[in-house]
């Protein structure tokens, strides 16, 4: 069983066509970038995730869930590693995945 | 190779055309994930962190050039131009569409493979030696018997809801490269007094959290009364598996609570009370399979070959390249050659779709259009004249796929890891890589000699670090992965469950420590010893004392 969550969390699914990572944002869509990510702490993140879960039920996503979160200013990102490499890509395939753009090491 | 008749075929394509309706429904928003999961993994089809992933099968890890180059195809189609070999001598592809997954099984089915109990708690990819049908040790050619087995377990409806999902492996050989004793179940072709082919029979092998070595419940089966014999077994696990617990709901569970002799009494028991009516197939029908495998018509060689002595003279890599990458075949002047898809500093088991069609190409001009899948990861041609040996090994060095480590310490089994998989807590293939890249000198690891590592992501060990001479077992350590040492594990005929060495490392240090544990080998080892001999004879603690410290 997982273990509760405490603190900063976001949402994060999959895309229903191609499976990609994607973060609720805070315009209520999702993104696959970190940037716009909707964040709540322990007494919100409830109704932040009842919000995306509507979306799901629209087959846009899939696996809807929250996750922890850190925050740097006003953004969050994800906490643990598994989710980093979601938002990321995975970091052997530098060269193909959809974190081209991104520097893995800088993150 | 096997030829699928109209059965199979129809078989395969009524089965891609009700996929296909079940994607268009589920992209509809006709069915939820929910109802649509099932659908989509009784396809091979998963979702991973970043994507779909689609695990194709390759039965008993035998393909023709024509399927290599169909996957390669698929590869630049629909993936990102490369494809993963894995430890079940299946494919898979990790970044399709759902809407184009159809179409990927349809170009499939038109070359005779399909995603058909990949995935699911049903009987898997029946899975065998590589070497299959070449091996100059072998008793008698797995793949008939594998095909039968597949036959016999493609969408048997008393086992398509098994417990959990169900491993078999077979090998036809005394040396085990298929790992037989780490199955659910595992058979061991052998002659008996009389010269009659059958097999010994073991069940309740496994990895994953509770590993476990699998028993021998028959020592003889006649090849005749392998399908009722089958049939018990599965009869006994399906009625009394676990199924309260997933954790608990494998064969070795229950094979562990009833003991093997009576698991072994309620199987010939079962056995006794089905064995007459006619599940099993006649004896014409094993030999119409048969026929489909019969030996190429390979002529005898001269086994020394001047070109191949001459360039090993001068060539340090190539003359590694024939002792490692070439094993002996059944006919004089042949080997089977494997080729090694451990590049160093590459990822273990993958290949680009122009590696794939370079495959097929030379698998067609000197293989007898014959490709192989080993569960260790590379690929194989099975039927090559030694004469052909430096053409080939040009060709292959050429496209990166030259590599001489074949059984050394850098032809690392990896499972994909948290690098794609979902269930993953740690990377795996970083690892690899950070290993390859600190033994990057064939001399050096030619000098070290047979070594096994492997590496899983998470404890479902599909990296079997179990039955490495050195697994490696990545964890989730407070959100931060950390890997585990251990030692002493074989899958081979010799099959032994590897302990762990003490507390964990992170990425960089169980590189460090890995090292260390080479070096007290060296130190250690006797004339002509192994690793495994030497940690065999010496046990754990002069390793653990060098790794960690004396106590």
């Amino acid at each position: 069983m997982a273990k509760k969550i405490t603190g900063p969390q976001m949402i994060i699914a999959n895309r229903l066509d191609d499976g990609r990572a994607v973060f609720f944002t805070r315009n209520g869509g999702w993104s696959p970038e970190t940037d716009e990510a909707a964040y709540a702490d322990d007494d919100g993140i409830e109704a932040l995730l009842a919000e995306a879960t509507k979306s799901a039920d629209k087959n846009i996503v899939l696996s809807v869930e929250a996750i922890g979160a850190v925050l740097n200013g006003d953004k969050a990102y994800p906490a643990h590693i598994k989710h980093a490499m979601q938002a990321k890509g995975p970091s052997v395939r530098a060269d193909l995945g959809y974190q081209v753009s991104l520097d893995w090491e800088a993150n | 190779m096997y030829a699928y008749d109209k059965f199979d075929h129809k078989l395969v394509e009524a089965r891609v055309a009700e996929f296909r309706d079940q994607v268009e429904r589920r992209v509809k928003g006709e069915l939820t994930e929910e109802e649509f999961r099932p659908l989509r993994l009784m396809n091979g089809l998963y979702l991973q962190l970043h994507a779909y992933m689609l695990r194709v099968a390759v039965p008993y890890g035998t393909l023709s050039a024509n399927q290599v180059r169909k996957l390669a195809h698929i590869a630049r189609k629909y993936d990102k131009g490369y494809g993963h070999f894995t430890t079940r001598q299946n494919i898979q592809y990790n970044w399709p569409k759902l809407s184009e997954t159809p179409d990927i099984l349809t170009e499939l089915a038109e070359v005779e493979m399909h995603a058909i109990q990949t995935s699911g708690n049903c009987i898997r990819n029946v899975t065998t030696d590589q070497f299959a049908g070449a091996a100059a040790d072998e008793v008698a050619d797995p793949r008939p018997y594998a095909e039968l087995l597949r036959q016999w377990s493609t969408f048997h409806p008393e086992f398509s809801f098994l417990p959990r999902k169900f491993k078999i492996a077979i090998t036809g050989a005394p040396t085990d490269r298929a790992a037989v004793k780490w199955h659910d179940i595992g058979l061991i072709l052998k002659k008996n007094d009389k010269g009659e082919v059958g097999f010994e029979v073991l069940v309740g092998g496994g990895m994953g959290r509770t590993p476990v070595i699998g028993k021998t419940i028959r020592d003889f089966l006649p090849e005749a009364d392998l399908l009722s014999y089958m049939e018990a077994i599965l009869r006994v696990y399906n009625e009394q598996g676990r199924r309260d617990n997933k954790y608990k709901a494998r064969i070795k569970i229950l094979v562990e609570a009833l003991g093997a002799e009576e698991y072994a009494r309620q199987t010939e028991a079962e056995w006794e009370r089905i064995k007459d009516i006619p599940i099993d197939v006649p004896a014409e029908e094993i030999a119409r399979i048969r026929a489909f495998f019969a030996p190429p018509p390979l002529p005898v060689l001269p086994d020394e070959v001047d070109g191949v002595t001459s360039l090993a003279k001068n060539n340090f890599i190539f003359a590694s390249w024939v002792k490692n990458n070439t094993h002996p075949h059944k006919v004089p002047g042949h080997v089977a050659i494997t080729i090694s898809l451990k590049p160093h500093g590459g990822i273990p088991g993958d290949a680009t779709a122009e590696q794939m069609e370079l495959v097929a190409s030379l698998a067609d001009e000197y293989s007898q259009s014959e490709i192989r899948v080993s569960h260790e990861q590379n690929l194989i041609l099975p039927h090559v004249a030694k004469k052909d040996l430096p053409a080939l090994w040009t060709d292959l060095d050429e496209a990166g796929l030259g590599t001489a480590n074949v059984g050394l310490l850098t032809d690392i089994i990896a499972c994909p890891g948290l690098d794609y998989c979902a269930l993953a807590n740690a990377r795996s293939i970083p690892i690899a890589q950070n290993i390859t890249n600190r033994f990057d000198d064939m001399k050096r690891i030619q000098n070290i000699g047979p070594l096994k590592i492997k590496i899983s992501g998470c404890i479902n060990a599909c990296g079997h670090h179990h039955a490495g001479h050195i697994g490696i077992l990545g964890v989730d350590k407070k959100g931060e992965e950390s890997y585990q040492l251990l030692l002493g594990g074989s899958g081979a005929e010799d099959a032994s469950k590897a302990t762990i060495l003490g507390p964990g490392f992170d990425e960089f240090g169980i590189v460090d420590a890995l090292e260390t544990v080479v070096a007290v080998y060296l130190g250690e080892r006797e004339e002509g010893e192994t690793f495994l001999e030497t940690y065999r004879r010496t046990g754990p603690q002069i390793f653990k004392e060098a790794v960690y410290g004396a106590a």
